[in-house]
C-alpha cells in the first residue's frame, strides 16, 4: 500500500511539473538524433548537446542506432519519438535523402526540430547548425600544402566511396592541392574510414611509390593508422586527418600528425541544441549557424588541452550575433 | 573407428591445387602489371596483411566443418582489443593484456558454444544474438573513446621482425601447420569432420558431439581473441567498432578455400588460401591504383571467378 501511495504522489509531482513547465516554458524535453556510437565525433556532440540542455535548464534523451549508421533503425526511432512528442528535436540524418519521410513525420506532429551536421535534403526545420565538410578539408589540406612549401608527392586516403562526406571531404583535399602545381597527387584509393583497412592500403600504396611526402586521409582512425604503417616502414611523411579527434590531437602533439581538421563537434552540439530549445521558447533563431573550419595543429593545440567531457557550452551571444 | 569420408580422398587436394593455381595465377598476372609487386617487401606485405584475416579465419574454419558458423568474430575481436588495451594501459603488463584478450576471446566462444549445444539455438542465431551483445557491451564501455599507446614489448606481436620476418607470419604459420595436423592427424580432427559431414551418425558412432562443439567454438573465440591482440599491436589503438569490417571477409576466406557451409569439407591450407586471395585483391588494386569507384566492382568479379575457375577446372579433370 505504501508503495502505490508513493507512485501516486510520484505522478503528481510529475503532473505539477508539467504544468509548471508550460508556464514558465522550461524543463523542455529534447529528443537527439546522432548517427552512431562509436564515431567520437557524435560523442562529443552529444555531450555538447547536454551541456546546452543544462545551461538553459531542459533535457535531453539520445537516441543512437545500435547497428552503426542504420537508417532503417533511425526511421523507427523517430516513429517512436513522434509518438512521445517532445517539445523538440536536434536531427543528424543517417542519411540526407533516406530521412525524408521522417523528417515529414515529424513536421506532421509539429514538433520543433533543428537539423544539424549534415543537411537534409527536405523538410521543415528551424534552422541548420554545422560546419562544411568541403571547408574543413579544403583547410586541413591547405595545412599539408603550406608544410610540404607548396612541393612534393601527396596521396589520399578516402573513406567509403559514394557517400556525401567523402565526396566533399576528397573535393576538399583536391581543390586545396591543385592550388599548388609543384604538388603531385600519387593515387587516391578508398579505405572506408576503417583504421585498419587504411593501415593496409598505405602499405601497399609504400610498395609502388619510393617516396610519399605528405598524406591526406578523410578522418582520423585512418590517418593514425597511415601512421602506424609509415613507422612500420621506417618511413616519414606528413600526416593530415579530419575530426579533430582526441587520439589525433595526441598524434599531433606526439608528432605522429601534422593537423586535423576539426568541424567543431561540442559546439555544433551545443548551439544544435541550444537553437531548438530558443525555437520552443519563441525566441530568435538564425536560419543557418555554420561553424568556419578550424584545423588542429602545433600552433592551435593549445585550445585543445579540454577534453569534450569537460567542456561547457560557450554562451549563445559569443557565437550568434 | 567410423570411416571418414573425406580423408584419403584425392579430389580434396585436387580442389586445393586448383586454388592454389588461382594464386599463383593472380600472382603471375599482377607481376606483369605492375614491377612493385614481385618483390620480397611487398610479398611479405601480402603475408602480413593475410595473417590477421587467417587467424580469425582459422577458428571459425573449425566451426564451419561442424557445418555451423560463428557471426561474432568480428565483434569478438572489437571486445577483446578494447578489454586487452584497456589492461594493457591500467597495468603495463603484456602478460596479463595477452591474457585477458585470449580469455576474453575464449569466453565468448564458451558462451556461443554453450547456446549451440546447452540451449540448441541454431548457430546462426546464436551467435548474431551475440555479435549484438558483444557490441552493446564494448559501445557501452568504450563510450566513443579511442584506446591507444601500447609498450614496444607487446607491439613486437604485430609491427616486430625475426630474421627479417614478420612476426604474425610465424603466428599464421604455426596456426597453419597446427591447425592441419589437428584436422587431418587426430582423434579429435576427425570427429569433427565426422560431426559436420552427418551428425546422427557420429553421435551414433560414439563421437561426443556436444563436447567437441563446445571445444571448436572455444577454438574459434581463441582465435579471435588472438587476432585481436595482433591488431592492438599492429594498429596501437583500438575502437569499439574495430572487428565489425572482419566478419564476412573472414567468413569469405573460409568459404573461397574451398570449405563447404554444409560441414564436413574443407581444409585450413584452402582458408589461407582463401585469405591470399582476398588479400591480393585489395594489394592488386592499391598497387595499380585502380579507380575507388571500381574497385567494389573488382572485388566481387575476382572472388566469383576466382572460384568459378576452381569449379571448371575441376569438371574438366572429372571428364
Amino acid at each position: 500500500m505504501k508503495f502505490k501511495s508513493k507512485r501516486i504522489a510520484l505522478l503528481m509531482m510529475g503532473l505539477t511539473l508539467g504544468i509548471h513547465g508550460n508556464v514558465i516554458a522550461a524543463n523542455e524535453k529534447i529528443a537527439v538524433f546522432t548517427k552512431n556510437q562509436t564515431n567520437p565525433f557524435f560523442q562529443a556532440f552529444r555531450l555538447g548537446a547536454d551541456s546546452a540542455a543544462k545551461q538553459m535548464g531542459a533535457s535531453t534523451t539520445h537516441y543512437i542506432p545500435t547497428k552503426p549508421d542504420s537508417i532503417p533503425e533511425q526511421l523507427s526511432s523517430i516513429d517512436d519519438v513522434v509518438v512521445k512528442k517532445p517539445n523538440g528535436i536536434v536531427l543528424i540524418p543517417v542519411d540526407y535523402k533516406a530521412i525524408s519521410p521522417g523528417v515529414k513525420k515529424i513536421n506532421e506532429a509539429n514538433i520543433t526540430v533543428v537539423n544539424a551536421t549534415d543537411r537534409s535534403e527536405g523538410g521543415n526545420f528551424a534552422n541548420f547548425v554545422g560546419a562544411h565538410d568541403y571547408n574543413t578539408a579544403f583547410a586541413a589540406g591547405t595545412a599539408l600544402v603550406k608544410a610540404l612549401n607548396g612541393k612534393g608527392s601527396v596521396i589520399i586516403v578516402e573513406g567509403v566511396r559514394g557517400t556525401i562526406t567523402n565526396t566533399d571531404r576528397v573535393r576538399g583535399f583536391k581543390n586545396a592541392i591543385e592550388k599548388s602545381p609543384d604538388i603531385k597527387l600519387l593515387a587516391s584509393q578508398p579505405a572506408n574510414y576503417q583504421r585498419l583497412q587504411a593501415l593496409q592500403v598505405m602499405e601497399n600504396l609504400m610498395q609502388t611509390y619510393p617516396k610519399i611526402d605528405g598524406v591526406l586521409a578523410a578522418n582520423d582512425a585512418m590517418a593514425t593508422g597511415i601512421a602506424e604503417a609509415l613507422e612500420g616502414a621506417n618511413r616519414k611523411a606528413l600526416i593530415v586527418g579530419i575530426n579533430g579527434s582526441k587520439e589525433a590531437v595526441e598524434a599531433i602533439r606526439a608528432g605522429k600528425m601534422l593537423a586535423s581538421g576539426d568541424a567543431a563537434p561540442f559546439l555544433q552540439g551545443c548551439f544544435a541544441t541550444m537553437s531548438v530549445i530558443r525555437a520552443v521558447r519563441k525566441m530568435p533563431v538564425p536560419k543557418e549557424i555554420i561553424f568556419p573550419a578550424i584545423v588542429v595543429e602545433k600552433a592551435t593545440l593549445a585550445n585543445y588541452d579540454l577534453p569534450p567531457e569537460k567542456q561547457s557550452c560557450p554562451t549563445w551571444e559569443s557565437i550568434v550575433r | 573407428m567410423p570411416i571418414f569420408p573425406n580423408l584419403n580422398n584425392s579430389d580434396e587436394l585436387k580442389a586445393l591445387f586448383y586454388r592454389l593455381f588461382v594464386v599463383i595465377f593472380i600472382c603471375i598476372g599482377l607481376s606483369f602489371l605492375s614491377e612493385a609487386f614481385l618483390t620480397v617487401n611487398n610479398l611479405l606485405n601480402v603475408l602480413r596483411q593475410a595473417s590477421l584475416l587467417f587467424l580469425m579465419a582459422s577458428g571459425l574454419t573449425l566451426v564451419i566443418l561442424t557445418a555451423g558458423i560463428d557471426l561474432s568474430v568480428g565483434a569478438n575481436v572489437g571486445m577483446s582489443a578494447c578489454l586487452a588495451g584497456t589492461v594493457l594501459l591500467a597495468t603495463g603488463s603484456t602478460t596479463l593484456g595477452f591474457l585477458t584478450g585470449i580469455c576474453c576471446g575464449a569466453l565468448i566462444g564458451l558462451a556461443n558454444g554453450l547456446l549451440v549445444t546447452l540451449l540448441r539455438l541454431p548457430s546462426f542465431i546464436a551467435t548474431y544474438g551475440m555479435l549484438w551483445i558483444l557490441h552493446g557491451i564494448t559501445y557501452y564501455f568504450m563510450a566513443g573513446a579511442t584506446i591507444n599507446g601500447f609498450s614496444k614489448s607487446f607491439r613486437m606481436i604485430g609491427s616486430g621482425y625475426w630474421f627479417g620476418i614478420p612476426v604474425p607470419i610465424y603466428m599464421m604459420l604455426f596456426f597453419l601447420i597446427s591447425g592441419s595436423i589437428f584436422l587431418r592427424y587426430t582423434i579429435f580432427g576427425q570427429q569433427i569432420y565426422a560431426l559436420g559431414a552427418n551428425p546422427v551418425t557420429a553421435r551414433l558412432s560414439g563421437v561426443p558431439v556436444t563436447r567437441r562443439l563446445l571445444l571448436v567454438y572455444i577454438l574459434s573465440g581463441i582465435t579471435a581473441g588472438l587476432a585481436s591482440l595482433v591488431f592492438l599491436a599492429r594498429l596501437n589503438s583500438a575502437e569499439g567498432d574495430i572487428g565489425e569490417a572482419l566478419t564476412l571477409p573472414a567468413i569469405a576466406a573460409v568459404l573461397i578455400g574451398g570449405t563447404s557451409l554444409f560441414g564436413g569439407v574443407g581444409t585450413m591450407l584452402g582458408t589461407l588460401i582463401g585469405a591470399l586471395i582476398l588479400t591480393l585483391v585489395l594489394n592488386g588494386m592499391n598497387i595499380l591504383s585502380i579507380d575507388g569507384n571500381l574497385q567494389a566492382l573488382v572485388t566481387g568479379v575476382i572472388i566469383i571467378v576466382s572460384v568459378l575457375l576452381d569449379l571448371i577446372l575441376r569438371r574438366k579433370s572429372v571428364v
